[in-house]
């Protein structure tokens, strides 16, 4: 690293933290607005629903402002609020922020402010009355301009004060909040099953439509193949009885038909498990996949062993998916799809050198990708920036 | 007999064409969704609309408002709504306007030229056309204490084939018997279940749907 960078480094640490203690500063402002409430409610049991209220508000700006999850649900009734043990961490949590957090971050504040104060003070000390002509401490008087140019590396003392001290003073100032309303233990199972919830109905979602899909793609397609069928060998059986000479093409056009139902009823099986998939592996289902794609495309998929067959037909779908979307909006003029197992994670990326540009949310295929991988318990990331690459990975569960 | 007719599906679109035609019948248009086919049964105004109940553009039951759609431009045009699967919603939303003129097919009986033809002249001569799978499930979905329990099976029978359209003629012709004993049927039927007798085929068919709908929400 550059002297240059880790400068720039340290300047970034540096206006970050003085961002966070400021930001922190306020927080702990209205902490202590709301110690008043829960005094009164300790009085007063009355006004108890108001400052537990509070309460929980003002930890909820805080952890958002930490990052944390949130993890608890809105409590309507107090006794369930008053039986929660995480009420009792948000009150130490604000009794601490309140007045440490506070003093902290006035502190480190006016550290910050300190630097163009100090820093500036040979420019401005013959302006100010000659009683007030002090350093940001307060002492000693200053009365000559070399005294002041001492003052003045006072406030580059500040500076250095900002940008390695005031970040220590940050950690201080979070650890109670990082510390109490991180969510306990039973919380955070409670949010895994909410999530797991939220990912099973997706799943059987996924699902439901899956089995629309089927079920339009046989009776729209493939029954109405066999209709024709049989529509065109009835209108043969008529005429051989008017005039056998014209049944022969009547006849001709109900093979057809019949060759168009195999071929789309081929299609059909094939877009529920595809038989490689169930005969060969994935890696085999995934170099056929490539084949077809009219852009060239390198596969790198060697697996050892099996996973889950739902696990591998849900990364069959996902690459059929991305190799379309490849195909079709990319522009690209190849692509690659890497395969690799590593512990209990089965990890598909699909990346090509395409215009780039794609909208994550937007675009059925990408929703597509997500809802099968998040069934899964999968996640995808996509990176698109314009003028490309686009990468497309998923990651998914695949059990042992 | 002048015909339009509104099927998504190509192959099976060109098939009915080809069938009618070879069969001498005249064949105006053909269409693939509910808007072509509703301009075209404005501009040539058939005898008789042949219209799938899944178009364009959401697969569902867009022709069936579109047949529904015909009816309220054009009150004397025939109607027959193929479908690939029976569903008694559709018959029910499809018999609310009357039974008249109208027909619901399942798709394979097309197959069927002589019968398909057969229903088309039905239809078209102001009668009523059901698909027997229909009327096997409103007749299955009655309950068991119901007063369909005071027929026959015979007089099951009867009322089957008399829910799907046909006139006593023939369903004595299905039955093998004679004309008066399906008429002597038919009164028994009507007066077990408590309706009054109708010789008229569409309004008969009308009164039964109705009636067996009943006993199926029931």
């Amino acid at each position: 690293m550059s002297v240059a960078e880790a400068v720039r480094r340290r300047l970034r640490i540096g206006i970050e933290a003085v961002e966070r203690v400021a930001t922190g500063w306020y927080t702990s402002f209205l902490a202590g607005l709301v110690c008043w409430p829960m005094l009164v409610a300790v009085v007063l049991p009355r006004a108890a629903p108001f400052a537990l209220g509070r309460l929980r508000a003002v930890a909820d700006v805080e952890r958002r402002r930490l990052g944390l999850r949130s993890g608890m649900p809105p409590q309507t009734s107090l006794r369930a609020v008053t039986g929660d043990p995480a009420t009792g961490r948000e009150v130490r949590w604000l009794l601490l922020h309140a007045t440490v957090g506070f003093f902290i971050g006035m502190f480190g504040l006016t550290i910050a402010v300190d630097i163009v104060r100090d820093g500036l003070f040979p420019l401005y000390w013959r302006f100010v009355p000659a009683a007030d002509a002090t350093p940001a401490i307060g002492w000693p008087l200053i009365r000559t301009q070399n005294g002041a140019w001492l003052v003045g590396l006072m406030g580059v003392g500040y500076l250095f004060a900002t940008l390695y001290l005031v970040p220590l003073m940050v950690r201080l100032q979070e650890l109670p909040g990082r510390r109490l309303l991180r969510p306990g233990p039973g919380e955070d199972m409670a949010m895994r099953i909410a999530e797991l919830t939220a990912t099973r109905a997706a799943a059987l979602d996924a699902h439901a439509v899956e089995l629309r899909r089927i079920e339009r793609a046989l009776h729209d397609g493939t029954q109405n193949r066999l209709v024709a069928v049989s529509v065109l060998l009835g209108a043969a059986r008529r005429a051989v009885q008017r005039d056998p000479s014209t049944a022969d093409d009547i006849l001709a056009r109900a093979q057809d038909a019949s060759e168009l139902a195999l071929a789309e009823l081929r299609a059909v099986v094939r877009s529920i498990l595809p038989p490689v998939l169930t005969d060969r592996s994935l890696s085999d289902a995934i170099a056929s996949l490539a084949a077809t794609c009219p852009v060239p495309v390198t596969v790198d998929a060697d697996l050892p062993g099996r996973c889950a067959a739902s696990v591998e037909a849900t990364a069959y779908f996902v690459a059929a998916e991305a190799l379309t979307n490849v195909a079709k909006h990319s522009g690209a003029s190849r692509a690659s799809v890497v395969v690799t197992r590593q512990a209990d994670t089965l990890r598909l990326t699909v990346t090509d050198d395409g215009r780039g540009g794609a909208d994550a949310d937007g675009g059925t295929g990408l929703t597509g990708i997500r809802r099968r991988a998040e069934a899964h318990d999968g996640t995808v990331t996509m990176t698109s920036p314009v003028g490309g690459p686009t990468t497309v990975e998923v990651i998914l569960p695949c059990g042992l | 007999m002048r015909i339009v007719i509104a099927e998504d599906d190509a192959l099976l679109r060109e098939g009915l064409a080809l069938l009618l035609r070879a069969e001498g019948l005249d064949v105006v248009a053909t269409t693939d969704n509910p808007v072509t086919f509703l301009a075209a049964v404005d501009k040539h105004t058939p005898d008789v609309a042949i219209v799938d109940v899944r178009m364009p553009p959401t697969h569902t039951d867009e022709g069936i408002q579109a047949a529904v759609e015909a009816r309220r431009r054009q009150p004397g045009i025939a109607v027959l709504v193929l479908s690939a699967y029976v569903e008694q919603a559709f018959a029910t939303e499809l018999f609310t306007q009357g039974s008249g003129k109208l027909g619901y097919m399942l798709k394979e009986r097309v197959g069927r030229i002589e019968e398909f033809l057969d229903v088309l002249h039905r239809v078209v001569g102001g009668g009523t056309a059901i698909d027997p799978e229909v009327v096997a499930q409103l007749l299955t979905r009655t309950r068991p204490d119901s007063r369909l329990e005071r027929l026959s099976p015979r007089e099951r029978d009867v009322l089957a084939l008399m829910a799907e359209g046909l006139g006593n003629a023939a369903i004595a012709e299905k039955l093998f018997v004679t004309d008066g004993a399906v008429h002597k049927h038919i009164r028994s039927i009507f007066s077990k279940l408590e309706l009054s007798p109708d010789d008229q085929t569409d309004r008969r068919v009308a009164a039964v749907l109705h009636y067996l709908r009943d006993e199926a929400k029931r």
